[in-house]
């Protein structure tokens, strides 16, 4: 079978082998086994498969198209970089030796021989009819849109989430029995006593993997936004699993309705697309993509026709034609770039709100309501990076202004999380805020340009933030409790743990000896640092470049505060210390295997060129950025001009993390400094930070007052005014109906009751002749006799008179 | 002073026994006494018969009637003869009833009988058909004559009663024998319409043959029926 | 006398008839002894037997050629044979109600009131 049937084959398989196993453990799950053990082996042997099937893709992918190196001649300074030296290994045909001169056109001019798969496997449905307007009928379909990038997020989800299924067992064994809630309290005073619900947590994991899954492969954005949705459905089921805790029950609907309010900037977003494009498709000739990045322009950005016509539309109903050099004409005019604008805008709201960016943040950190497993798999390596995702797959529609725009509400967002995670005392509160900073990051680096290092980090991040929430489960379990300021010295009770969550901040800090090897995180945070500098020397906007640097700072202090408060040290709860122990084996084998993608997801495949980096950059969409039209001194830098401030960067990144590391252990570590002289130094600003910037309680005020206010009012005018009318009608109804019923019962039944008595009565009064009697028949006979004599005799008299 | 019609006596003769013997039975509620006034009223019928000039059929009424049917019927009574019976009286609406519509019935007949004129009597010397018709001295051919009745009454009748004139009486001795007509009659030929020259009375020349069969299957049937039914057949109750 | 010496004629056989017809249904009619109804039976019959040997004589009537001669003897000679067969069958019915009622009361025959 060809490639092109083979890869959709293989990643739609796993796409919904996930959504199988949710199947069988809705209908089957409590029967599988004891309690529905089974479900969970069922889930998990799922995604495992799906994991494997991704892999066997990726395989196949890399046998067809083989990995290049990026072919920059900057890069002979920076071969030490990577473990192998630089070679022009090329597998496919079309590849073409490159001629420095020829990358100032930019790498649209570099043959890219690997087109991607887009095609559709089944049609919903066909709005409108050809020739009806000037668009092609809008078709409404499952189809698929396989690039390199889609299969790196194939594999990374399936391998995280088959790690996190697990975890999983172990984790949620106790729901096998019945449980005793201790954070919810009965109104008569005793603990929630419920039945466990093991089934129902992979039922969950298994409809989000698929929903996932969809998500990525998904070939035009309907379908994106639908399988939005379903994540963000399967992440409000999942946050709310103990839903019996007020806590956990409000925590989902603020995921749900937060989540909403980004939707709704997306469908405006989308709506703008199909006005005045009238597809949603990304591939294809006349995809998306395509119409905004036409190859005839060397996919450069230009308005397509539709936004124009769509923006000239009073022009063309007063009577101008609307031939192409009119066209052009308008576009040199700036119609359509609007709604362009709008457009990227519009899909970027759904992503604020998908990765708890600025002002939509406020969800994630009370999504850690939901079991540990959830944060990791949802929360940090998966969902939320489907905003990242999604700004990645859209970005060849993404004009400059859009792109500045991400980058500040990506820096704003690295920056308000740092600092909140910097006070937080709870464990995951404390990884949440990590995990929104880092999203801004990754923001922050699509935004200025930096397509590839925004999704580098991506990848790393989800590894290692997985690897660390994982973690934070296993200290959870052995502890009971999330708190860090209880915790303490645990690292001698919990070996596996300490060590591998020790790897994770160690690649969230971006740790790594320069020029030669470091983890993950190194790299990925490097290659955006250098695109900061990159972007900040071309376009002046400094400001996002201190942010990064500052957030790399932050970032590394606050995840070590979490280690050494949570291992290092003396214990500061005796009870907690006797009863910590480390996780059974199925719990920590997980985190080790992470630990291990957390050091080496960057590293390159020994002998060969495949690494991470390059195959991502055979994703990189085609096109050089231009400049804005309206900010139109506005250029985002072409990432490969980023590697000549890769030395500073990787400076800076090394300053950050050590200075980093060096304060958090001065006050956490060897405790030399105190926090607490900080806290009183700082009381205001600590208490503001200390309150999330008060952003729950400006937005309450703000929104869920009001909308409490307006649904009390509502719900007065329905009882009052509403019922009253309802019960009123319904009593004329009644009454109307005991007429009908009285009309029926006298007259209708009445009447045939009455025809029946009357016939039965006549029967009866006639049965009264069949006396019996002998002598009264004789009587009767004689009777009817004379009788019949008088009328023939009279008949006859009149007869013969008559003649 | 007229002449006495004998034959007018003996009819009123006749006629009051039957009647006033029938209103007997009518009125009596003795059974004894009722089926004994039924013998003389049936009686006296079968003298109205021979006065009427029907010889046979009034001996076949005393011999099949009186003597058979109604000595059945006394038998009856024998059987039956238990101590309530006697006194099975009818209620007085009842008598009421009846004599309204007995009375009804009676005055509608009586009426009836009275509506055509040509039945009054006898016609009075007029030449008829039938006069024509005994032209022939065969005695087969003659017309009815009672045989029983005495020769002076009957002389006593020719002379003195009024009668059609060429027509002889029933009592004079021209008079045919109805029991040889009856006879043939039955055994299908009519001998009695064999000069009939109006087709409009030669009708029945066929004869009885057939009735005369189905009455004999039918007296079977009645003597197997009137055998089974009345079988003494006291099992449980008695 | 003037009675007597008027010659009979059709009419007065016809009342007589008529009379033991009416008496035989009053008969009929208001006996309550099974073979009081026979007897009324019997009369009624005789009436009608009085009525065609009446009508089946030349001599009684004014236009004799009406006259039912022998027809009206051998009808009469069949309602004979036929009510005696029918008295036969009536007493065998009344015997048997009479064995099985101990009774021949028609009234008590009401079985089959409605």
């Amino acid at each position: 079978m060809e490639l092109s049937q083979t890869i959709p084959l293989l990643l739609g398989l796993a796409w919904l082998l996930p959504l199988a196993s949710f199947a069988v453990i809705v209908l089957f799950g409590p029967r599988m086994g004891k309690s529905g053990v089974l479900s969970g082996h069922v889930a998990t042997g799922a995604i495992l498969t799906s994991a494997v099937l991704s892999l066997l893709a990726l395989a196949l992918w890399l046998e067809k198209h083989g990995v290049q190196e990026p072919q920059q001649p900057e890069h002979d300074s920076h071969g030490a970089r990577r473990m192998s030296t630089v070679r022009r290994v090329t597998h496919v045909a079309e590849n073409e030796p490159e001629h420095a001169d020829e990358f100032a056109d930019g790498p649209a001019d570099r043959p890219r021989g690997i087109q991607p798969l887009f095609g559709s496997w089944y049609s919903l449905g066909t709005f409108g009819s050809e020739g009806a307007s000037r668009f092609p009928p809008l078709r409404v379909e499952i189809g698929y849109y396989i690039d390199t990038l889609t299969i790196c997020m194939f594999a990374m989800v399936g391998v995280i989430a088959t790690c996190i299924h697990f975890y999983s067992l172990a984790y949620m064994h106790e729901e096998l029995d019945d449980v005793t809630d201790h954070e919810v309290t009965l109104p008569d005073g005793h603990h929630l006593h419920r039945p466990g619900r093991f089934p129902r947590f992979f039922q969950y994991l298994s409809l989000f993997c698929f929903s996932m899954l969809g998500l990525v492969i998904a070939g035009n954005l309907a379908m994106v936004f639908v399988f939005w949705e379903l994540v963000g459905i399967c992440s409000y089921l999942l946050i709310g699993f103990y839903y019996e805790r007020k806590s956990a029950s409000t925590a989902a609907n603020k995921a749900f309705i937060v989540n909403r309010v980004g939707d709704f900037g997306m469908i405006i977003g989308m709506m703008a697309l199909w006005g005045s494009l009238g597809t949603f498709t990304f591939g294809g000739p006349d995809g998306v993509f395509a119409l905004v990045r036409p190859a005839s322009q060397k996919h450069h950005l230009v308005v397509p026709d539709g936004m124009v016509r769509a923006a000239a539309r009073d022009q063309i109903a007063a009577g101008v034609a609307p031939t192409s050099t009119q066209i052009n004409a308008w576009r040199q005019d700036g119609y359509g770039y609007g709604l362009l604008v709008i457009a990227g805008l519009g899909v970027f709201c759904g992503c604020v709100g998908k990765s708890a960016q600025f002002p939509l943040h406020v969800w994630l950190p009370d999504a850690m309501e939901g079991p540990t497993p959830v944060s990791a798999l949802i929360h940090a390596a998966t969902m939320v990076a489907a905003g990242v995702y999604l700004v990645g797959r859209f970005f060849p529609v993404l004009t400059p202004e859009v792109l500045l725009v991400i980058a500040y509400i990506g820096g704003i967002t690295l920056f308000i999380a740092a600092t909140i995670a910097i006070t937080a005392t709870d464990i995951k509160r404390v990884l949440a805020y990590s995990t929104v900073s880092q999203l801004g990051l990754m923001m922050l680096s699509l935004g200025i340009g930096g397509w590839l290092a925004g999704l580098y980090h991506l990848f790393t991040h989800a590894f290692f933030k997985a690897l660390l929430f994982l973690c934070s489960g296993s200290v959870i379990h052995a502890c009971h409790t999330n708190e860090m300021p209880r915790m303490g010295g645990l690292r001698k009770k919990m070996p596996w743990t300490a060590y591998t969550m020790l790897i994770g901040c160690l690649a969230i800090s971006g740790v790594g000896i320069p020029g030669f090897l470091g983890l993950s995180g190194f790299y990925s945070k490097d290659a955006i640092l250098a695109q900061a500098f990159s972007f900040a020397d071309s376009s002046g906007h400094t400001l996002l470049l201190v942010a990064a640097t500052a957030g790399a700072a932050i970032t590394s202090f606050y995840m070590f505060r979490l280690w050494y408060m949570t291992f290092a040290g003396s214990p500061r709860d005796k009870h907690i210390y006797e009863h910590a122990h480390e996780s059974p084996s199925v719990m920590y084998l997980p985190l080790v295997i992470l630990a291990v993608f957390a050091v080496g997801v960057a590293w390159t495949m020994p002998l060969t060129p495949l690494s991470l980096e390059n195959l991502l950059e055979q994703a990189r969409p085609k096109g050089a950025q231009s400049a804005g039209q309206i900010w139109t001194d506005l250029t985002i830098p072409e990432e490969h001009a980023s590697h000549e401030f890769h030395d500073q960067a990787t400076l800076a990144a090394t300053a950050m993390w050590v200075i980093g590391i060096l304060l958090a252990t001065a006050f956490y570590g060897v405790r030399s400094l105190d926090p607490e002289d900080v806290r009183v130094q700082f009381a205001k600003l600590y208490s503001f930070v200390r309150h999330k910037w008060w952003f729950d309680e400006i937005y309450a005020v703000l929104f869920v007052q009001p909308v409490l206010l307006l649904s009390r009012a509502a719900a007065g005018i329905d009882r009052r005014w509403i019922d009253w009318l309802v019960d009123r009608s319904a009593g004329w109804t009644v009454g109307v109906s005991r007429v009908d019923d009285a009309i029926d019962r006298w007259f209708v039944d009445g009447l045939v009751d009455r025809i029946a008595n009357s016939t039965y009565s006549l029967g009866l009064a006639l049965r009264g002749w069949q006396s019996g009697r002998l002598r009264r028949y004789v009587m009767w006979i004689v009777v009817g006799t004379v009788g019949l004599f008088v009328l023939i005799s009279w008949f006859l008299e009149l007869a013969v008179a008559g003649s | 002073m007229e002449p006495i019609n004998w034959h007018t006596f003996f009819f009123l003769l006749f006629s009051l026994v039957a009647c006033a013997f029938a209103v007997a039975v009518l009125i009596s509620t003795n059974i004894v006494r009722m089926a004994f006034y039924l013998t003389l009223s049936l009686g006296a019928t079968s003298g109205l018969f021979f006065l009427a000039g029907a010889d046979f059929v009034g001996a076949m009424q005393l011999l099949i009637y009186v003597g058979g049917t109604l000595v059945l019927l006394i038998f009856g009574v024998m059987l039956t003869a238990q101590g309530p019976f006697i006194s099975m009286k009818t209620a007085g609406g009842e008598w009421v009833l009846a004599t309204i519509v007995g009375g009804a019935l009676l005055a509608l007949l009586l009426q009836t009988a009275f509506s055509v004129n040509d039945w009054h009597g006898p016609a009075a010397a007029t030449p008829s058909h039938f006069g024509a018709r005994e032209a022939s001295s065969d005695p087969l051919t003659q017309p009815f004559t009672p045989a029983t009745e005495t020769a002076s009454v009957r002389t006593a009748s020719v002379t003195r009663g009024a009668k059609p004139a060429g027509e002889p009486s029933p009592w004079s001795e021209e008079a045919p024998r109805t029991a040889t007509r009856l006879g043939m009659g039955l055994l299908g030929a009519r001998v009695d319409l064999l000069e009939q020259h109006d087709d409009t009375l030669r009708h029945g020349m066929s004869g009885y043959l057939l009735p005369f069969e189905i009455v004999s299957v039918h007296l079977l049937v009645v003597l197997v029926g009137a055998a089974y039914l009345a079988r003494a057949k006291r099992r449980a109750r008695n | 006398m003037n009675l007597l010496s008027q010659p009979v004629g059709l009419s007065h056989y016809l009342v007589v008839g008529a009379v033991l017809f009416v008496a035989g249904v009053a008969c009929m009619a208001t006996k309550r002894n099974a073979l009081g109804v026979l007897l009324g039976i019997e009369l009624v019959l005789n009436g009608a037997n009085v009525n065609f040997v009446a009508f089946s004589s030349s001599w009684l009537r004014s236009d004799s050629q009406f006259a039912m001669g022998l027809e009206g003897h051998l009808v009469a000679l069949f309602v004979i044979v036929l009510a005696a067969a029918e008295a036969a069958v009536a007493l065998a019915i009344t015997l048997n109600f009479y064995n099985n009622h101990a009774t021949i009361d028609v009234d008590r025959a009401d079985e089959l009131q409605g």
